[in-house]
């Protein structure tokens, strides 16, 4: 790619995130209920009490001014305290994004992991019982709501079964520093199999949900894109060159096939950054998703803001790594 | 196939790994809560949550336990007149750190919690936690006085959520290291805390026992760890308490009651709650300004069907505001009994015998309730349809009965000392900060605000009996009930009951 073309993408990004900001401010700000009202809850208190909390969150301010004010702190990425955490929005957002990164990914590799394989073979025994059988099994997987394949797991697996943990990351007598936050990553690093275990473990069932119900998807995308690769005439180059079915299937025909599931793989990576509420409630997955419904009940300004802010450039950042990826998959695509 | 049979072996390798138990616990105590601690700094904070939470790392100078207030970090603590409280601090109190809690400490947390701007610029939300408190000092090596601006009798039971922070250790590390760092003198200190997903705590060896006449022995904590986990999804709460990984379930909901009652690893554990349930109906403007239309709503009712069949029994009926266990709370108010036909009687007489059609306002968790409230005032005339709101909307239109269109609310109040004070005279003193029924009488006001300064204990109480019984009568609200407190607790825990304050104390809890 040219590095002209990069900085144009680059150079999109500021109005794309300017929008974003406004939008986002006048939405929290203009929402009815009032932060330091639901901070004080029923206790009495003074005029002075109130007005003194309501300078600390610079809420004494007008809304254009309080706009300004916010604008700089997009420009210089520092949104200030927490109303209720009373910590910087940037550490109490980070701190909870290492959980809702693992998740995703484990997710994602769950979900192409089950669509992959049904996909293509689908699309092989196109026609078939395996491909109706497939089919079924996608329109379930996306009709299945998460809160109740969630629960129905966490009775099934946790609750009769016992074999693996209802909530949370990891067993409270594992201690393990956090250096990336990834706790598959950082139990290695501590050298401890049986805290990997562990999170693994703890993994296993929200992981399963949500990729559940993304591999169906999934998978109906790369059996249509499959069925439409196998069609085309260098396949049957290869089939004729006598090549092993096995080889034209994975080397020729699938690798071909995968572009536009890459393309809503990073749709999906995209938002499952932004994490998922109800996952992460079912299993107490300590997750972003979760911080910022409870920012926007509490009327949290500075945390949705920056939170929303953060997810719409996560969401930029993603989809442009996936037009990076058509070219490698691709070498016809040029950006 | 070598490769296949490598895979197969990696497969199975994997899955082994994957269900392999884990290691033994030991004694760690696990507590699940439905949100998690907002901060970990014991004065900068507001929510019930992070209280119970910092109430086991930091001790008060008193706890309130079964309602009662005893001695903690302060040996002893009287009241010498009805502004002035004084407190004798226990000689041996260490912080995790090993430094000796002093004077010093105990006033400079006050003071933080009290002066504008004290936390590097910040005030903190718990400064209208201590009401009319003026001045906070040394009278002794050991005795600390308090002077309040004006009798304020819930004081002492306000004490008891004010955590004591040791001074060097939160000067040093400044308002940001104090949020997620501690060195408090309560029974458990900070291993880890796991933002969103759990609170580590680890027994303080040093811990000097807290109330020293709790049964059993005082001393340190039994439980070598205690782990508050976060659980917001309560279903999962409850199947995380039956699968043995929770051994306190907090905010257990009714429904699981009767799942806990089959179980043989939990059972409910149950304390009578502090907050009063009742619809609020807007005394300031029609249908409900007439006291016959408020009646007839107290009478289309069935209250004892609606406890038992959507509260599982889990509520005590009440005839006014006060719980039955609040003080000052009068055992024999008259009841609106179940009574249809004197409903529609009532609404006759008050020319309106082809009945009205009313909106009930309620918050999403209160949606059920609401709805059958909402079918039995209809069946009686009164035309019901529930709006749900979120909280944060609802609470600021209810700000003024006078101005603003809305008939019903659906609501509550609650008052954790258990004193009128908290709740009786925010709900229905003539504008007062909770009366969302734009309640109003010069005779129960005159009555609040001298029991408010009435030193006697038998005649303040008296006071609140004339009151309540007024209200009673004129029944600015439908009343309807105080619910229980519901802990899902694991049949292997001893030595812990739930509060009616909501603290989950763990200081003396132990696992079999």
């Amino acid at each position: 790619m040219r590095l002209t073309t990069l900085l144009e993408r680059l150079l999109q990004l500021i109005p794309v995130l300017l929008g974003a900001a406004t939008v986002v401010f006048l939405m929290t700000e203009l929402t009815p209920g009032d932060p330091v009202e639901i901070m004080l809850g029923n206790e009495p208190h003074t005029p002075e009490q109130e007005a003194a909390l309501r300078r600390d969150m610079g809420l004494d301010l007008p809304l254009f001014r309080r706009y300004l004010h916010f604008l700089g702190n997009v420009a210089t990425a520092d949104f200030g305290l927490s109303f209720f955490h009373r910590r910087p929005v940037a550490e109490v957002l980070l701190e909870r994004l290492p959980a809702t990164i693992e998740l995703a990914l484990a997710a994602i590799i769950v979900a192409l992991a089950i669509a992959i394989p049904c996909g293509v073979l689908a699309a092989l025994r196109r026609g078939t019982a395996v491909d109706r059988a497939a089919s079924t099994i996608a329109v379930a997987g996306v009709a299945m709501p998460h809160f109740w394949l969630g629960l129905l797991l966490i009775m099934w697996l946790s609750v009769d079964l016992g074999w693996l943990p209802v909530a949370g990351r990891l067993g409270g007598e594992f201690d393990i520093p956090r250096v990336t936050g990834l706790l598959l990553v950082d139990t290695l690093l501590a050298g401890s199999p049986a805290a990997f275990g562990d999170a693994l473990r703890h993994l296993a069932l929200p992981a399963l949900t949500l990729g559940t119900g993304l591999s169906a998807l999934l998978m109906r995308v790369t059996r249509s894109s499959m069925v439409e690769v196998l069609r085309q005439d260098y396949v049957a180059f290869a089939r004729a060159k006598g090549l092993s079915p096995r080889r034209v299937v994975l080397r020729h025909a699938l690798r071909n096939a995968l572009v536009p599931v890459v393309t809503v793989t990073a749709i999906d990576i995209g938002s499952l950054l932004g994490g998922s509420v109800v996952t992460e409630a079912i299993f107490g997955w300590p997750g972003v998703a979760r911080l910022l419904v409870e920012g926007v009940a509490a009327r949290n300004y500075p945390l949705v803001q920056a939170g929303v802010l953060l997810f719409a450039a996560i969401y930029i950042a993603v989809n442009f790594l996936a037009d990076l990826l058509y070219t490698v998959l691709n070498p016809r695509i040029r950006l | 196939m070598p490769i296949a049979r490598s895979l197969r072996r990696a497969a199975a390798a994997g899955l082994a790994l994957l269900l392999a138990l884990p290691p033994a616990t030991g004694q760690e105590l696990r507590v699940g809560l439905a949100a998690d601690a907002l901060t970990l700094d014991p004065h900068n904070f507001r929510d019930r949550v992070t209280q119970a939470v910092t109430l086991n790392i930091h001790d008060p100078l008193v706890m309130s336990i079964g309602g009662a207030i005893r001695p903690a970090i302060a040996e002893s603590f009287r009241q010498i007149d009805e502004r002035t409280y004084e407190a004798v601090i226990r000689e041996g109190v260490t912080f995790h750190s090993g430094a000796p809690l002093t004077i010093d400490d105990v006033i400079w947390s006050f003071e933080r919690m009290t002066r504008p701007g004290a936390i590097a610029g910040q005030t903190s939300p718990r400064g209208s936690l201590l009401g009319p408190l003026a001045s906070v000092e040394a009278v002794g090596p050991r005795s600390v006085r308090f002077t309040l601006s004006s009798p304020w009798p819930v004081f002492p039971a306000l004490l008891a959520v004010q955590p004591i922070g040791r001074r060097a250790f939160i000067e040093q590390v400044g308002p940001q290291g104090a949020a997620t760092q501690t060195d408090g003198a309560g029974p458990f200190r900070l291993r880890a805390w796991n933002r969103g997903d759990s609170i580590q705590l680890e027994r303080h060896p040093g811990y000097y026992g807290g109330p020293p006449d709790l049964p059993p022995a005082a001393g340190p904590a039994p439980v070598a760890r205690a782990t508050f986990r976060i659980v917001p999804e309560t279903a999962s709460r409850v199947a995380a308490l039956t699968a043995g990984e929770l051994e306190i379930a907090a905010d257990l909901p009714v429904q699981a009651v009767r799942q806990l009652a089959r179980n043989t690893r939990a059972r409910v554990a149950a304390v009578n709650g502090t907050r009063t349930v009742f619809v609020s109906l807007n005394n300031a403007r029609p249908p409900f300004n007439d006291l016959r239309v408020r009646q007839a709503a107290n009478h289309a009712l069935d209250r004892r069907l609606i406890l038992e069949r959507l509260l599982g029994g889990r509520a005590t009926p009440v005839n006014g505001v006060l719980s039955p266990e609040s003080f000052g709370a009068s055992p024999d108010l008259p009841e609106y009994r179940h009574d249809p036909a004197r409903a529609r009687a009532l609404l006759a007489e008050a020319g309106l015998a082809q009945g009205i059609d009313i909106t009930l306002d309620a918050t999403a968790s209160d949606r059920e309730t609401a709805e059958v409230l909402a079918q039995m005032l209809t069946a009686t005339g009164i035309r019901t349809r529930v709006q749900v709101w979120e909280g944060a909307v609802l609470t600021p239109l209810w700000r003024d009965a006078a101005r603003n269109d809305r008939q019903a609310l659906l609501t509550g109040w609650g008052s954790g000392a258990l004193d009128p004070v908290g709740i009786f005279v925010p709900t229905l003193r003539t504008r007062d900060r909770a009366n969302t029924a734009g309640y109003s009488n010069a005779e129960v006001d005159r009555l609040l605000d001298a029991a408010g300064i009435e030193p006697d204990r038998e005649r303040r109480a008296g006071l609140y009996r004339q009151a309540e019984a007024m209200v009673n009568r004129e029944a600015p609200w439908i009343f309807l009930w105080v619910p229980q407190d519901l802990y899902g607790v694991s049949t292997r825990l001893r030595d812990w009951a739930p509060e009616p304050s909501a603290m989950i104390y763990l200081h003396r809890a132990r696992i079999e």
